[in-house]
């Protein structure tokens, strides 16, 4: 199929979203391509942690004002994305204060608000936390929930008349010159073939950035580095709770809906695909951060993931934290002589509307237009809408809930169904809160496949799909098997391979 | 109280335990602090359905413990394992019973659209044999949100079809509610017309095994008068209604011939002394409770029934703190896929010929303690197809050593 389009973006994360979505409130014609689904790479793996940027303040003062700017207007666009929690950076007696009282001052230079706590305050408020504590500050963290940004993101630009290719992976960019003058690209799940035409290419794809540019005879240099998380059963905390020290493994737990995530580790990589928690990360992540929060010692967790941060190499060695958080955009016209591409990657998912501004931005110029960014004034849609849990207990007992631990509705996943274009199970389960609780999707994607069949939306085995998920779950809930999640999974290992021998 | 032989664990291999001391006019006790992993995962009895010859199993099995010595059917034996079986089915006498096709293992039809080998089939499963060769019309309940019809319909290519419920209370119904609504006559007659509206040319229905508790043959046969064709039930996610049925009748039986049942009570101490188990204590905040016996039979199961503990560390005991194996540390337990055979699930208790629990040096621990069930190391029930004839043989054996 051939395909035209003034703007391609390349890569449906935070960044790649936020690009579609200023470009088409710009009235520029655009187009996204994805090779997963929104939110495959980093975007949907991290900790949904809200930065007030108190986590940079020290070590990257200018990561840090970018974020408390940031969190300013995403609080007013995205409220629906965001709960306030706040977030407190507790210092323990062996970290001592001379990294608390530097913290304070450059959150001072930064105009980022910070509050001292004394030990009893601090405990007052979060009675979960090291009674042994010395102090913590109070700063405007909060949880994002990504899944929904992004996609409110999509959908804005939808209306704006963007479109988005997804599971169409790109395989070759021609170049003429000094432009890519087309891109061909294939859908991942039924093959088809796509000869785009595009006069401006944006590559936002991440960790895959260098890959990408690959194709088109170009290089930069990426540092992949790895961050593994664990997932609670239960939330632990009502804060956002950091351990207040250089950032380092261990040092955070973030509240998330009704569970809380700890992270994170540090571990450089080589490649961007296969990668996976290892024991000694899971070990490491317990014993750290069960310091700031002693029942994490015996607490229940139910899955650990990783993601990959893609950071711009500044050349030096060393630890990967040292390297700045900060973005990077660059016009290719000006490096490689390719005038129609433009590399942006790097960054905070809390920045990913400025980074999206900005590239809009050295577009516009490339292009001579001058019509300027509204993104941090127009609320995502959705935005109207009250934060969800309320409204799922009140429906309890009065309509068919398919997923138990998430109180997920079955009229939720058909409305998702309407809404679009979803090709596969991941999409489905990106979309609703299916699989993201204690039984990690043990019980409800059986269910969701028995749907599909009932709905005539099944498409192939339906036992094939439930082991491939299987098999998927299998890699989040593997490296935490101990105490009650062993029970869990011999339950589910007596289901599927016992009564149905699947 | 003094007995002469106290069960721990209310699972198959506790209450065939139980069955097999009271018929030796033993006076028992069985302590459990619920039914067992036997109303979740059992339906039918497997008693090796990796074995898919079509000579008899008996056959096959004894050729395989011949190899297998250290697994638990090696240490009871075939005759032994049939003995049991045997006695198992004493309790099943018709219209209800289990029954194997020609002595072999057979092909049932599973909620999921896949068939699963297994030995001894309840009355009301058998016919689900047939569905390869049969016009087969299944059936599934709107708001039965563990079981659907059309995906069945489109695994096993026969047809399928969802029926709404008059009235219901809730828009969600459990298998426990649909098996006691299946019980009311007036419940019946209308599925029954129901049901009947839907046939075009089937000879079979399917439905989920959900057809009553306490007499599901009374309910199917009233099924078939009413829609005039054969009726038969297909397993589906846990609770399982079948094994609800093997529960309650052993429980009856028992309790009739004079078992004491401590029902929703686990251990909270045993007195171990020279290698003799005194006796153990029961806590029923504030009030605890001793009780002593010549012999006991620990049948705590795995990990779900709380016979296996794992910490990050080790697998243990927390009954008598028998030595388990250990499949080596924690990220050795389970293997990179979720299909692949892991390691933690052959972990258990060592025992010996005799299913006394010993230490890895083969040194008897305690000699008035025998082992039973899915807590015993060296088998692996998932992989072979074994789980409700390692309990059966095993708790019928363990008793029986134990009164000897």
């Amino acid at each position: 199929m051939k395909l035209q389009t003034e703007v391609l973006v390349i890569g449906g994360g935070a960044t790649g979203a936020g690009i579609l979505r200023d470009l088409s409130l710009r009235g520029i014609p655009s187009l996204l391509i994805e090779k997963g689904d929104f939110l495959s790479g980093a975007s949907g793996r991290n900790h949904g942690l809200f930065h007030s940027g108190g986590r940079y303040v020290v070590s990257d003062p200018e990561a840090a004002r970018e974020c408390i700017v940031e969190n300013r207007i995403l609080r007013k666009i995205a409220p629906h994305c965001i709960e306030e929690t706040d977030g407190l950076f507790v210092s323990l007696p062996e970290d001592g204060l001379d990294f608390r009282n530097r913290f304070i001052q450059a959150c001072e230079e930064a105009a980022l608000p910070a509050l001292l706590l004394l030990r009893e305050e601090a405990l007052s408020l979060e009675p979960g936390l090291n009674p042994d504590l010395l102090s913590a500050v109070k700063v405007p963290d909060g949880a994002i929930d990504p899944f929904e940004l992004v996609l409110a993101n999509a959908k804005d630009a939808e209306v704006y008349g963007a479109g988005y290719l997804l599971h169409a992976e790109i395989t070759s960019l021609v170049v003429d010159g000094d432009r890519v003058k087309t891109v061909l690209a294939k859908d991942l799940l039924h093959g088809e073939e796509y000869l785009i035409e595009a006069s401006y290419l944006i590559n936002a794809t991440g960790a895959w950035a260098d890959q990408l540019l690959k194709l088109a005879g170009l290089h930069i240099a990426m540092a992949l580095s790895k961050g593994s998380m664990l997932i609670t059963n239960q939330r632990l905390t009502h804060r956002v709770i950091n351990r207040c020290r250089p950032p380092s493994d261990g040092d955070i737990v973030v509240p998330n809906h009704t569970v809380s995530i700890l992270g994170t580790t540090s571990v450089r990589l080589e490649d961007a695909e296969n990668f996976e928690v290892t024991p000694r990360e899971v070990s490491l992540l317990i014993q750290e951060t069960s310091k700031m929060i002693p029942a994490i010692e015996e607490t229940r967790f139910i899955r650990a993931y990783a993601g990959i941060r893609p950071l711009f190499q500044s050349g030096e060695k060393g630890d990967d934290r040292a390297i700045s958080r900060g973005f990077v955009l660059i016009d290719h016209e000006k490096r490689d002589g390719i005038k129609n591409l433009i590399t942006i990657t790097g960054g905070k998912l809390v920045t990913y509307r400025l980074m999206a501004e900005k590239t809009s931005d050295l577009l516009c110029r490339k292009m001579g237009v001058d019509v300027s960014c509204t993104t941090h004034l127009k609320p995502l849609p959705g935005a109207e809408k009250p934060s969800g849990l309320k409204d799922r207990l009140k429906t309890l007992g009065k309509v068919e809930t398919l997923c138990d631990c998430e109180l997920v509705r079955r009229e939720e996943v058909e409305e998702a169904l309407r809404e679009g274009k979803l090709k596969n199970l991941q999409d489905i389960l990106h979309r609703t809160r299916l699989a993201k609780g204690t039984c990690q999707g043990g019980f409800c994607v059986y269910r969701l496949l028995g749907m599909l069949n009932e709905w005539e939306l099944a498409e192939g085995d339906s036992n094939k799909i439930l082991k491939g998920f299987l098999e998927e779950r299998w890699k989040g809930i593997r490296p935490v098997l101990w105490e009650s999640t062993v029970k869990e999974e011999e339950l589910m290992e007596g289901i599927y391979k016992g009564i149905f021998n699947l | 109280m003094h007995y002469d032989l106290i069960i721990i664990g209310m699972g198959l291999s506790g209450l065939m335990a139980a069955k097999t001391a009271v018929e030796a006019g033993k006076k028992a006790l069985i302590i459990g602090k619920g039914m067992g992993c036997l109303t979740l995962f059992s339906n039918t009895i497997d008693v090796f359905g990796k074995i898919t010859e079509t000579t008899r199993l008996r056959d096959d099995l004894s050729r395989w413990i011949y190899d297998h010595p250290e697994h638990p059917y090696g240490k009871v034996g075939v005759e032994k394992i049939e003995e049991a079986l045997c006695s198992f089915n004493t309790f099943f006498r018709p219209p209800y019973t289990f029954q194997s096709r020609n002595e072999t293992n057979s092909l049932i039809p599973t909620g999921i659209g896949t068939f699963r080998p297994t030995y001894l089939i309840p009355s009301t499963m058998m016919r689900g044999i047939a569905l390869k060769e049969k016009k087969t019309l299944v059936i599934g309940f709107k708001g039965y949100k563990d079981f659907y019809s059309q995906r069945l319909a489109d695994s096993f290519e026969c047809r399928g079809t969802t029926l709404s419920l008059p009235e219901s209370p809730s828009t969600e119904i459990t298998a426990t509610a649909l098996a006691r609504w299946m019980e009311q006559p007036s419940f019946r007659e209308f599925i029954g017309t129901e049901v009947k509206k839907q046939i075009r040319d089937e000879e079979l229905i399917g439905f989920p095994a959900v057809l009553g508790v306490n007499d599901p043959m009374g309910v199917r046969k009233d099924l078939e008068k009413k829609t005039g064709v054969s009726v038969f039930e297909i397993p589906v996610l846990p609770p399982s209604i079948p094994g609800m049925r093997i529960f309650n009748r052993f429980k009856e039986r028992l309790i009739q011939r004079g078992v004491t049942f401590l029902m929703g009570y686990s251990v909270s101490k045993a007195t171990l002394k020279d290698k003799r188990c005194e006796g153990i204590e029961i806590l029923h905040p504030p009030v605890t409770t001793s009780y002593s016996a010549d012999h006991y039979v620990l049948a705590t199961g795995r990990f779900m029934g709380g016979g296996l503990k794992a910490d990050r560390e080790k697998i243990s005991d927390p009954v008598f703190n028998l030595p388990v194996s250990q499949p080596g540390s924690q990220e050795k337990w389970f293997e990179k896929s979720f299909f692949d055979e892991h390691p933690i699930h052959r972990t258990g208790i060592l025992t010996d010929s005799s299913l006394h629990p010993i230490d890895e040096k083969g040194e008897l621990i305690l000699e008035n303690v025998r082992v039973a069930g899915t807590i015993l190391s060296g088998h692996h029930f998932l992989e072979e197809k074994s789980r409700e004839g390692i309990e059966i043989a095993t708790g019928y054996w363990a008793a029986k050593q134990a009164l000897n």
